[in-house]
């Protein structure tokens, strides 16, 4: 990689900031080379303390940076790329992390033969846990892709795929945070019913969900195979599993998953322009 | 303390194995270092004495003369095996002896049953993760264990995972929240996978993603120290996917089933432990 590459965010909030933590963490970009812009000071703070440089000029980091972040709700990101887009060279690889925002209507923001690319992390990202799946625009060649990939391999987990998936991945994983954070109450709920104090409860659920986590990215096996492996015959687990079953709780989560997704197809479907709006 | 501490361990299976990985890291605070030649396991094969070999561990074929060499001892067998494994040591532990029993469903009155009168005992729960240093345990000390047993205890196992201490009818609770708590996971995840399935993602990337994503969400539940329901509604946008999502789980009563999964195999753990207790009579010494 290119010692000299210069990263900008556009927008200081947790996700631009957690991406910028991962990117700092690879140690093949320098914290002088990169740079963060926001309207307000509010959020520069965290991004100060990691030697990251700031800006209140959109313009002016486009203009100084190779590669950018634009890490903004998705709202804003008609007027950013509007803002930005006679700053924008074929050089420059743009990366968007707007939910719901589609690789047309990016690259319609935008000169014609702008590298673009489409990002969906997710908060866990925070804490260099994350899960990412990013999508190549028109003009982004494998190169491109691959800069990227490199660039956020502290972030977490980093996937490539079709466009398509990118719902799929804000259903599974972005809002499946929000979804474990239930399933781990409902543990502690339970645990709570049969008399152990509230706090134990939530402190050791939330391990358990960690450490089984753990467990199960790092084997690479198929969790049903990993079920199966530690069932006692009659025992405590076997138990509890069957309850489940009979509550449905699979289906109920698959439906999670997919109500989600279809919700974020809806958005993305909301969010295009009509084919002739702000071409350039 | 003794700088010298001495821990061994009856079994070489996972637990034994996860716990003595923790055990070694720990840097214990009290007792000083432990160093890898001051900790010893045992088992009638030499089958599973490998990775404790790499770790630099003596091995030995000896349960009684493990106990005799060894100030903690972990027993780390299946539970139909505590009863004679007990049976065959219990002449060579003394009162400075700290027995501590990893046993699922043998409460500490068989146990205590099965030893001197006078006798350290202390039952643990650990659960899988601790192989790989994020366990979630929680131990419960016998009658004559004192506060600084628990305390040398804990701090051997601090790099093992979560350590909690508590009341012995907690240690069934643990048990169905924590231990098959974590396969509860599992189906969780796979369902997470299956339902991207569903939408069109390929599978192995599927179950790739469901497994990062409940790390990361663990590891921000974890170590937020908020309640889940704070969270989870810090993340709702607005008619965004999340909320949903979250709608359709709850309509699921994923829930209810989830805190059901825990009751039943809680009452199961304790089920099995009132099938395991001796009669007040037999096995005391």
């Amino acid at each position: 990689m290119d010692s000299n590459l210069r990263i900008g965010f556009i927008g200081a909030g947790n996700m631009a900031y957690g991406i910028a933590k991962g990117v700092l963490q690879s140690g093949d970009v320098p914290p002088t080379n990169v740079k963060v812009s926001a309207p307000s000071a509010r959020n520069f703070g965290r991004f100060q303390e990691l030697g990251v440089a700031v800006t209140h000029s959109n313009a002016e980091l486009v203009s100084s940076c190779d590669l950018v972040f634009v890490a903004v709700k998705p709202h804003l990101v008609t007027s950013i790329l509007s803002e930005i887009t006679d700053h924008v060279t074929p050089k420059h690889i743009i990366v968007s992390v707007a939910a719901g925002v589609t690789l047309a209507t990016l690259q319609g923001l935008l000169p014609f033969d702008t590298v673009v690319l489409r990002l969906m992390p997710n908060l866990p990202c925070l804490v260099q846990q994350g899960a990412l799946l990013f999508s190549r625009g028109t003009r982004a060649r494998q190169e491109d892709g691959d800069l990227l990939r490199s660039l956020l391999q502290h972030c977490g987990l980093v996937e490539e795929g079709p466009e398509a998936w990118i719902d799929i991945h804000t259903g599974l994983s972005g809002s499946g945070v929000a979804f474990v954070y239930l399933f781990a109450e409902a543990l502690a709920e339970g645990a709570v019913k049969m008399g152990m104090p509230s706090a134990l409860a939530h402190s050791i659920a939330a391990q358990t969900v960690l450490g089984a986590g753990q467990l199960l990215r790092d084997s690479g096996k198929h969790p049903a195979q990993l079920r199966s492996e530690v069932c006692t015959p009659g025992g405590t687990t076997i138990f509890g599993l069957h309850a489940m079953e009979q509550g449905g709780v699979r289906a109920a989560t698959m439906t999670a998953v997919e109500t989600a997704t279809e919700r974020a197809r809806e958005l993305g479907r909301k969010s295009a322009p009509t084919a002739t709006e702000n071409r350039k």
